[in-house]
């Protein structure tokens, strides 16, 4: 097949750099797109050029944006007083999606991890450090997973809110509703464990 | 094939490889450390869990192994899970960063693992990690091959001075120098390391800057990640 065009082999090609995408989805989507969807295919095109062309990423909370300041950031009604610092973009359309909450972000695109070559200044720390100097932002709000780098990732951002003076408040990670503790991971539990509060 | 059952060993490290798989980097007991492929741990009807290969949890593996990369058939946690925090979380990052970058795959080294597992329990305890630091990086060392001389004058054989002060050269030993001399540390800092025993803050510190001398040197003179997230005191992002 890939021998009959080689443009067809170069798309197949080309479809694996989606995550979970091998050789044989690759197929499936490009001879899906040629054969019942061009309409859609150039439409893909075009969404992919102009993305991968125009989207940087927000000079304020590094989140991504086509734009100097990205609009959850020029948003005048959020609260400006507390700021959510996430590993990552999708986690920053997660919280907005199932909670209320209306402040600031710092996206770090990443976590604290020597083995991986991100270290502060790769997680833009100095950035951060910056506006936590402006003296606007009030609470910190550290929203990293509960993964070890997370963690080393949670204890650092905590010390840099300390030492600007910032409260800083961690998510709590627990056992989830609807679960019994017997079915519940380990590690969940033993956080949860370590995360008690007084009952009310 | 080598078929390996219930072998003692620590991650120190994953990474996404394939398209559903972890590419583990593990300290193992008997065989050093190794790379071992955890097959579909990131897909949603996985066996393994992820979390069951967090680093710093003590774990039995069972793996598979013909070639240079094991594969993963099983893992059980031993005791209770290994929670460090704060900066005890951080030291054992670097901890990771530094067994790794020091030692080859495939060279077991006798000690090692007990090296490792020490400083994990001592870092869990909650102790200050510089002092656990400085005596694990000794050891790692020893268990290389590149025991530290910290008894004797490397130029004139003599006993070290306990208020002189030397210079320590990595691939050599201490020598004498002026207290002004860059780097200096005293005959009883490194008599403390030798004997065990746990130095002043002053020794502590210079023996900080001592071992990492001596650690980017067996480095081949490059730096570790990990040094620029554990100064001490306020993050460098605010200084
Ligand atoms: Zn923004």
């Amino acid at each position: 097949m890939s021998a009959s065009s080689p443009l067809l082999a170069e798309l197949i090609d080309a479809l694996r750099c989606l995550p979970g995408v091998g050789g044989k989805s690759a197929q499936r989507m490009a001879i899906q797109l040629l054969e019942r969807d061009r309409g859609g295919g150039r439409r893909l095109a075009s969404a992919l050029e102009q993305a991968m062309e125009r989207i940087g990423n927000c000079s304020r909370c590094r989140n991504f944006s086509e734009d100097e300041v990205c609009a959850v950031c020029a948003n005048a009604t959020r609260d400006p007083h507390i700021l959510c610092v996430v590993e990552s973009p999708s986690d920053l359309a997660a919280i907005e999606q199932a909670t209320g909450y209306r402040g600031q972000y710092f996206v770090l695109l990443g976590r604290l991890s020597p083995l991986d070559g991100t270290g502060p200044e790769e997680l833009g720390l100095h950035a951060l450090a910056a506006r936590l100097e402006e003296g606007e932002i009030s609470e910190m709000i550290i929203a990293t997973n509960p993964t070890v780098e997370g963690e080393a990732t949670a204890h650092y951002l905590g010390r840099l809110a300390s030492a600007a003076g910032i409260r800083a408040t961690r998510l709590a990670h627990g056992v989830p509703l609807g679960g019994e503790l017997e079915y519940v991971d380990r590690s969940t539990l033993a956080h949860a464990f370590g995360g008690r509060q007084a009952v009310e | 094939m080598l078929l390996v059952q219930q072998q003692p060993a620590y991650v120190l490290h994953a990474r996404a490889y394939r398209e559903t798989s972890l590419l583990l980097e593990c300290l193992t007991r008997d065989h050093g450390r190794l790379g071992v492929v955890a097959r579909g741990v990131r897909g949603p009807r996985s066996r393994l869990r992820r979390a069951d290969l967090e680093p710093f949890q003590s774990l039995a593996l069972d793996y598979s192994q013909r070639g240079e990369l094991a594969t993963l058939r099983g893992v059980e946690p031993i005791g209770a899970l290994n929670r460090l925090r704060g900066d005890g979380l951080l030291s054992g990052l670097y901890v990771n960063e530094l067994v790794v970058r020091l030692c080859a795959r495939q060279d077991a080294q006798p000690g090692l693992f007990d090296a490792y597992a020490e400083i994990l329990s001592r870092l869990d305890a909650g102790a200050a990690p510089a002092w656990p630091l400085r005596r694990f990086e000794r050891d790692l060392l020893q268990a290389l091959g590149y025991a530290m001389q910290l008894r004797y004058d490397a130029q004139d054989g003599e006993a070290l001075d306990p208020q002189a002060f030397y210079r320590y050269q990595p691939d050599g030993g201490p020598e004498r120098c002026g207290p002004q001399t860059p780097q200096a540390v005293r005959g009883e800092d490194l008599l403390a390391l030798a004997d065990d025993r746990c130095p002043d803050d002053d020794g502590l510190r210079r023996l900080r800057v001592l071992m990492r001398d001596v650690l980017r040197f067996h480095l081949g003179g490059t730096e570790l990640r990990a040094w620029r997230m554990l100064r001490p005191g306020p993050p460098p992002a605010l200084r």
